[in-house]
């Protein structure tokens, strides 16, 4: 049995965290046409509501949207971040992946180094529309251990509420996150 | 616009329209790493993804298929209806060359106040047949000659 199977990573500083809830964060910006652009482009899905200012103005929408879980990918990097994501970028070993699991929420003190995205369960309420500036509040709802085929997982369930910053409820998710 | 969907003329085995999206190349990985800002070497740098991670290929984000599988659901309710619920786990890599297909199956239906609810297994399997994002998913339909789902969703509407 390798060493590492026996290590227990659920440790009594992981566990002071599970149930951690951050405050409510506001994404960097709010939703932009050419971002959303970028996104329905990349998902080869050309919906005119998406797009079509006149068209959307006369849908259940009001005006353009974005995809339905958009809403997840809307915390970017805030202009004024000026740490280099790519800094490391000349190390062997960099995988090109954030540790911060959302932002508000602290660091796990998991020494794992492996990051996967085990799946979503979603919920949705409503779209963002272009301009809306987005919301979101998140908490580590569990976070436990498995063994896997190559050795111990650290499984973290996140749940995030999303919602725009006039209230409207936009979607709820649980994502599960693998560490390994 | 498409006709709206009504929840009488669903029933339990029904498979909905699919959607294809591929073939899947490197160029459609990066455009959407690049959209979403995700920088993980997995997506673009065959060397660290073959060599470093002991994959395949470079694999198709993950990120990315989840919206297939809304689109899909989200096309079929049209707008007169609602995707209310989607789950998934992320079970098998895709790799450039792999042409996804998105499928939905119809398990349930039930009738809720002044709308139906269909429930649906779902998935999005490569042009081998292979399922790599198995999950399950509710969408609320409007009765015939009834109104259609509000919007904004409040599930409250369904009791």
């Amino acid at each position: 049995m390798a060493v590492d199977e026996l290590v227990d990573y659920i440790t009594a500083e992981v566990r002071a965290v599970i149930g951690a809830r951050s405050d409510w964060i506001e994404a960097p910006h709010p939703v932009e046409a050419s971002e959303n652009r970028r996104f329905f482009q990349a998902l080869m899905d050309p919906n005119p509501r998406f797009w079509d200012e006149a068209h959307a103005r006369t849908t259940r929408y009001g005006g353009v949207v974005t995809p339905p879980a958009f809403a997840v990918h809307a915390f970017r990097r805030p202009a004024g971040e000026l740490n280099d994501s790519l800094a490391a970028a000349g190390d062997p070993d960099f995988d090109g992946v954030s540790r911060a699991m959302r932002p508000g929420l602290p660091k796990l003190p998991v020494p794992l180094s492996g990051i996967l995205n085990g799946g979503y369960e979603y919920e949705f309420f409503s779209y963002p529309k272009v301009g809306e500036r987005i919301l979101c509040r998140s908490a580590y709802l569990d976070i436990y251990q498995k063994q896997g085929k190559s050795g111990p997982m650290v499984m973290v369930v996140i749940e995030d509420e999303y919602r725009t910053a006039d209230g409207r409820p936009l979607l709820k998710s649980l994502n599960t996150m693998i560490m390994r | 616009m498409a006709e709206p969907v009504y929840f009488e003329s669903v029933a339990v085995g029904d498979d909905i329209p699919v959607l294809a999206k591929g073939p899947m190349t490197t160029a459609h990985i990066i455009r959407w790493s690049a959209a979403m800002e995700n920088w993980h070497k997995i997506h673009y740098d065959w060397r660290y993804a073959t060599g470093h991670d002991g994959l395949p290929d470079v694999l198709v984000n993950g990120s990315w298929k989840q919206h297939v599988l809304a689109q899909l659901l989200v096309d079929w309710a049209g707008e007169t209806g609602w995707l209310w619920k989607m789950n998934f786990q992320y079970r098998g890599m895709n790799i450039p060359g792999d042409t996804l297909t998105a499928w939905g199956r119809v398990t349930g239906t039930r009738r809720r106040a002044d709308y139906g609810v269909v429930e649906l297994e779902i998935g999005l399997k490569d042009q081998n047949g292979r399922e790599g994002s198995p999950g399950t998913a509710s969408v609320v339909l409007p009765l015939k000659g009834g109104p259609g789902v509000p919007y904004p969703f409040d599930p409250a509407v369904l009791h």
